[in-house]
């Protein structure tokens, strides 16, 4: 069962066409990377999957209607820097309708999950941003949600803390996940089921990443003599 | 890495399933409590929104004088064409065609706003009485002026007694204050609103917020309900120092005043609401409410009259929600006037309110698009 789709998808601003007719079907507990350049059009894509964009043509899934099936990790840090991280947590958690009893269970279970325990009473703008990183996972955790929209979660993140951070992601994807994860880096997404490449709004080729290499020594290298 | 426990990543059906209405609910208050939570942490904007309306107070508690023409007069108990030329000469009155019977006729006429001024002449033609609406300071200090210049010519040097009703002492501090209360909520209506839902979009938090069942509706409402009770904090504060502090009276219902109070709120909460569907960011949000705020110090009658602003720009008042609620506010505080004489200036502020809310949450968009 396909969990994430983009059918046909174009997405224009103005005279930018960022998205044309862009293809993406990610099965129930898979985990796809999603990758190119920068504007490459990967966080248009997902934020279309996600419902925040509504495409000029073509069809989505979860999108708007299924926000709440989705837990979606966006790019840079779009939590309130000015409250803790036990207080982003018990916001989110709120907003996604927790109780008490469950928002501390899920709590407690997602801080411990991602090494952030102990962090509770931090500011969430003073961690460093792979803390930042792994509390925006937690955040979109919270409410059990079967599809995860990751995009670009490691950029600028030390070694260590992109290391740490996949872990976490291998490990949601061990447990049952749908994950399609964005990034600029192709070491990256070698972890991953299955990988697209998308270059100028549009999918060059998606498959296992070994497929995708072919005799290339990289995945990188496959990409540059694709779009070469 | 350590993975210290494993993590439920699927929801399963809860057996306690919340209605729909008290997840909403559940929603707000959230929402709320973090506009709370930030507002704590951010002590300049909390400090800005409390303790400005006492030092504006504190500016604005004496006010300047400014020459007013066409104040509208009358004459009470006896026709006098002679006083009535010499009132219309220089422009400064409008003398009414009819002349009121008595005293208690003319205070009538004051108290529900038609005129300004009522001149009592005897039947030989000699002012013996002025009467004049103290609550409007700057018609009333023109009065005052133009008496002196009046006495010589209508009454043969004769001392004219006047009355000031209202407003006895002609004190600045009781005509400014009730108009000051409206300014302080157009502050907290206007920009801290704007501000507020801006900031969101600004530091992307907004896109976080779109992505939760968080309807458009409690969005707003959530954003908007801090404001209304800072607005309202602001409110206690104010009239309690103009109470306490400047010794104004409030010859009114407190009650009228709150809920006149609160309509104009709406309608600034509205226009707060627009500017921020409008401005992509804080300086943008900050500049609009200048934009919107100035004209409501300069052009609703706070400070100068309508009667003294030209109608080439005068029809500018008559779309500021303040123009209306100045009327409320100085009617309540000095003349205790009731909902009889108030109503029209309410129903004009509440279809404001419902006009500027409606567009605002029609722009209120869901989608980034």
């Amino acid at each position: 069962m396909t969990e994430i789709l983009a059918e046909s998808v174009v997405k224009s601003f103005g005279r930018l066409s960022a998205l044309i007719d862009v293809d993406v079907a990610v099965p129930s507990g898979a985990l796809f990377g999603l990758v190119g350049a920068d504007g490459a059009g990967k966080t248009t894509l997902m934020r279309c999957i996600a419902g925040l964009y509504t495409p000029d043509s073509g069809r989505v899934l979860p999108g708007r209607e299924g926000q709440d099936r989705l837990g979606f990790a966006q790019q840079g840090f779009h939590l309130y820097g000015d409250l803790t991280v036990d207080e982003n947590i018990e916001f989110f958690g709120r907003l996604y309708g927790l109780d008490h009893s469950r928002l501390a269970a899920r709590r407690a279970e997602l801080l411990g999950f991602a090494g952030l325990e102990g962090s509770g009473s931090r500011l969430a703008g003073q961690l460093s941003g792979g803390m930042k990183q792994k509390l925006t996972l937690v955040c979109s955790l919270l409410h059990e949600p079967p599809i995860l929209l990751l995009d670009e979660p490691t950029t600028g993140v030390d070694p260590v803390s992109r290391r740490e951070f996949w872990d976490l992601v291998e490990h949601l994807h061990a447990r049952g996940s749908t994950i399609l994860l964005a990034s600029a880096y192709f070491d990256e997404v070698e972890r991953c089921d299955e990988v697209v490449y998308l270059h100028h709004g549009r999918v060059l080729a998606t498959g296992p990443p070994e497929t995708l290499r072919g005799e290339h020594a990289s995945l990188e290298e496959a990409f540059l003599a694709v779009t070469s | 890495m350590r993975l210290r426990r494993s993590v439920a990543v699927a929801a399963e059906p809860s057996e306690d399933v919340p209605t729909r209405g008290s997840k909403a609910f559940r929603r707000l208050k959230a929402l709320i409590r973090k506009e709370f939570l930030q507002l704590r942490r951010d002590p300049r904007t909390l400090a800005l929104m409390v303790f400005s309306p006492v030092m504006l107070m504190l500016v604005f508690g004496y006010a300047a004088s400014f020459d007013v023409k066409h104040i509208r007069a009358e004459l009470v108990g006896t026709q006098s064409q002679a006083l009535r030329s010499a009132l219309e000469k220089n422009d400064a009155f409008d003398v009414a065609g009819q002349v009121a019977d008595d005293e208690a006729a003319a205070e009538d006429d004051i108290q529900h706003g038609r005129v300004v001024v009522a001149i009592e002449v005897d039947p030989r033609g000699v002012p013996t009485q002025v009467l004049v609406d103290g609550s409007r300071l700057m018609e009333a200090l023109t009065v005052e002026r133009s008496l002196i210049a009046l006495q010589a010519e209508a009454s043969g040097g004769a001392q004219i007694p006047v009355r000031m009703l209202y407003n006895p002492l002609l004190r600045s501090a009781d005509f400014m204050i009730p108009g000051l209360i409206g300014q302080i909520m157009v502050q907290v209506g206007v920009v801290f609103t704007a501000l507020g839902i801006v900031r969101e979009r600004e530091r992307g938090t907004m896109e976080q917020l779109l992505i939760t069942p968080l309807g458009r509706l409690e969005l707003m409402v959530g954003k908007v309900l801090p404001y209304l009770a800072i607005a309202f904090l602001d409110l206690v504060v104010v009239v309690a120092v103009a109470r306490f502090l400047f010794h104004v009276t409030i010859a009114g219902s407190l009650l009228l005043l709150l809920a006149g109070s609160a309509v104009f709120l709406a309608s600034t909460l509205g226009i707060g609401l627009m500017i921020s569907t409008v401005a992509q960011n804080q300086q943008q949000a900050l500049q609009m409410s200048v934009f919107i705020q100035l004209p409501q110090i300069l052009l609703s009658g706070w400070i100068f009259p309508l009667a003294a602003i030209p109608w080439a720009i005068r029809w500018i008042s008559y779309l500021l929600p303040l123009t209306y609620y100045l009327p409320i506010a100085r009617g309540i505080f000095l003349k205790g006037s009731g909902l009889q004489d108030l109503w029209p200036n309410l129903v004009v502020l509440a279809v404001m309110a419902v006009v500027y809310l409606s567009i605002a949450t029609l722009r209120f968009r869901r989608s980034l698009d």
